[in-house]
C-alpha cells in the first residue's frame, strides 16, 4: 500500500434519495496522473469534491498518504495538503496574484514572510507567470493567467496530490493550450495529478490511467489509448466518436 | 422684515450655515451607532444560533415598520414617563439609529451572503478554517461590497435627520424653518437648505458610484 497516495474505497454519495456516487473504489500511486473523463452529472465533479472533503462522503473511505481522511475533525489541514484546481480559477478577487498564492503560505502553512515570498514566487515562475504579472489582480489577469495562477497557488503548498476540475472548460481555445502545457510540466515533474477534463489530447499524452464514469460510477478503466480509441463499453464507444469528431480527428487514424 | 439687503442676506445664510454642524454631529453619530448595531447584528444573523438568528430577524421586521418620527416620538416624550428622560438631540441621535441598525443590518448582511460561494470554497480548498475564511476572504470582500450601499445609507440618514426638527433639535433644517417664520418667507430659506444637502450628498453619491463601478471592475459583483 505505501506506494499508493490515495486510496478511495467503495465512496457513496447521496443527495436526497439520488445516488450520485456509487460504489467508487480506486488507487493512485505517487506521481501519477489520472484522467476522469464522462458525460455531465456523471459525477466527476462530486468526487473530486469529496476527495478534498468539501463534499462529505456518505459512505466509504479515503486514504491519503496512509491517513484515513473521512470522517476526521481536522478537515482544514487535510484539505491544505491536497491542491484544488477550479474550472472558473476561483482567484481571490481582492487579492493580487501573488498575494493569492502566500494567503495559504502565510495563514495556513504559517510560513515566515520570507519563505512565503520565495516559494510563492518560485510557484508562479513555475506556471510562467512573470514578476511583472505578480502584483496585479485576477481581473486584469488573461483567463490562462488567472488558472495557471491557481495552479501556483495550489503547487506552492506542497500537496501530497492536485485536483484538477475541468480547469480548462471556462477558457478559450487559443488559452488551453497554455495551461495544459502547464500541467502537462507538471505531471512530468512527478506532481501526483486527477485531472476531470474533456482535452484528450491531453489525456493520450500526459494520462497513466485514463477512468471513464458514468451515472456516478467507474464504468471502465485502463490505459489511455485503450479507453479512448478501443473501448469495450459500448457507451464510452458513443461517447468517444463524438468527443473525436468534435476535435476532428478520426479515429481509425489514432491507432498508437 | 424682508429679505431685501445683501447684509440680510448673508446674516440669514450665516445662521444657516451655523447649524449645519448640529445636522453632521446628529446624523454623524446616529449613523455611527447604527453601523455598529448592525454590524453585530449581521454577524449574528448570518453565524449565531438558531434562536437569536430569530430574534435578530424580528428585530430588523419590528423596527422597518416603525415610522422614522415615531421612534423619535418615543424617545423623546416615551422615556421620560418610564423614568429616562433626554434631551432632544439625544432622543434625535437614539430614535435615528434604532431605525436605520435595521437597514443597514439588511445591508451588511447582503454584502456577506454575495460574497461568491466559489470565493469560500477555494478558502476551503487552500485550507483555510472557517475563522480564516470569514477574516481573510469573506470580511474582506463583504467589506468592499458593503461600501457603496452605506454611503448611500450615510445620505439617507443626513436627511432623515431633518425630522429631528419634530422634537426640536435646533439643526439646519429647523433653523431654516425659524428663519422662514421670522422674514414670513419659506420659500428662500428653504432652496437655501435644501442647496446644503444637495452639497453634501450630490458628492457622497459620486463617491459612492466610484466605489460601485470598482467593485464590478473587480468581478466581485454582477456576476
Amino acid at each position: 500500500m505505501a506506494d499508493y497516495i490515495l486510496v478511495v474505497e467503495d465512496l457513496w454519495k447521496f443527495y436526497g434519495r439520488e445516488a450520485v456516487l456509487k460504489n467508487v473504489s480506486f488507487t493512485v500511486r505517487r506521481g501519477e496522473t489520472k484522467v476522469i473523463i464522462g458525460p455531465s452529472g456523471a459525477g466527476k465533479s462530486t468526487l473530486l469534491r469529496c476527495i478534498n472533503l468539501l463534499v462529505k462522503p456518505d459512505r466509504g473511505r479515503i486514504i491519503l498518504d496512509g491517513d484515513i481522511i473521512t470522517g476526521r475533525k481536522d478537515v482544514h489541514s487535510i484539505r491544505s495538503q491536497i491542491g484544488f484546481v477550479f474550472q472558473h480559477f476561483n482567484l481571490f478577487n481582492h487579492l493580487t496574484a501573488i498575494d493569492n498564492v502566500l494567503l495559504g503560505l502565510v495563514k495556513v502553512k504559517k510560513l515566515p514572510r520570507e519563505e512565503a515570498m520565495r516559494k510563492a514566487e518560485e510557484a508562479l515562475l513555475s506556471v510562467g507567470i512573470t514578476e511583472d504579472l505578480w502584483r496585479k489582480y485576477p481581473v486584469q489577469l488573461s483567463g490562462g493567467q488567472q488558472q495557471r495562477v491557481a495552479i501556483a497557488r495550489a503547487i506552492a503548498m506542497d500537496p501530497k496530490i492536485i485536483l484538477f476540475d475541468e480547469p480548462t472548460s471556462a477558457l478559450d481555445p487559443e488559452l488551453i493550450w497554455e495551461v495544459l502545457n502547464v500541467m502537462e510540466r507538471l505531471s512530468r515533474n512527478g506532481m501526483t495529478m486527477i485531472v476531470v477534463t474533456h482535452e484528450l489530447g491531453f489525456a493520450v499524452k500526459v494520462a497513466h490511467e485514463v477512468m471513464f464514469m458514468d451515472g456516478g460510477t467507474i464504468v471502465e478503466r485502463g490505459s489511455p489509448e485503450q479507453i479512448l480509441l478501443s473501448p469495450k463499453n459500448e457507451r464510452i464507444r458513443r461517447f468517444m466518436e463524438r468527443m473525436w469528431y468534435l476535435y476532428s480527428l478520426d479515429i481509425q487514424s489514432r491507432a498508437v | 422684515m424682508d429679505w431685501t439687503n445683501n447684509t440680510q442676506f448673508f446674516t440669514y445664510i450665516g445662521i444657516i450655515f451655523s447649524s449645519i454642524g448640529a445636522t453632521l454631529i446628529l446624523s454623524i453619530a446616529s449613523f455611527i451607532i447604527a453601523t455598529a448595531i448592525a454590524l453585530l447584528l449581521s454577524f449574528i444573523e448570518i453565524f449565531g444560533p438558531r434562536n437569536l438568528v430569530k430574534a435578530v430577524e424580528w428585530y430588523v421586521k419590528i423596527v422597518r415598520g416603525i415610522p422614522l418620527i415615531l421612534a423619535l416620538f418615543i424617545f423623546y416624550y416615551g422615556l421620560p414617563r418610564a423614568g429616562f428622560p433626554l434631551p432632544p438631540l439625544y432622543s434625535a441621535i437614539l430614535g435615528i439609529a434604532l431605525v436605520d441598525s435595521a437597514y443597514q443590518e439588511q445591508l451588511f448582511r447582503g454584502a456577506i451572503e454575495s460574497v461568491s460561494e466559489r470565493q469560500v470554497e477555494a478558502a476551503y480548498s487552500i485550507g483555510l478554517t472557517h475563522w480564516g475564511t470569514f477574516r481573510y476572504i469573506i470580511f474582506p470582500q463583504a467589506f468592499r461590497i458593503a461600501i457603496p450601499g452605506w454611503i448611500n445609507e450615510f445620505s439617507i440618514v443626513l436627511k432623515d435627520s431633518s425630522i429631528a426638527y419634530a422634537i426640536g433639535v435646533v439643526e439646519v433644517f429647523t433653523q431654516a424653518v425659524h428663519i422662514a417664520q421670522v422674514i414670513a418667507d419659506y420659500l428662500k430659506p428653504l432652496l437655501i437648505v435644501s442647496l446644503v444637502y444637495l452639497c453634501i450628498c450630490y458628492p457622497l453619491s459620486c463617491v459612492s458610484n466610484r466605489f460601485h463601478r470598482k467593485l464590478l471592475e473587480m468581478g466581485m459583483i454582477g456576476g
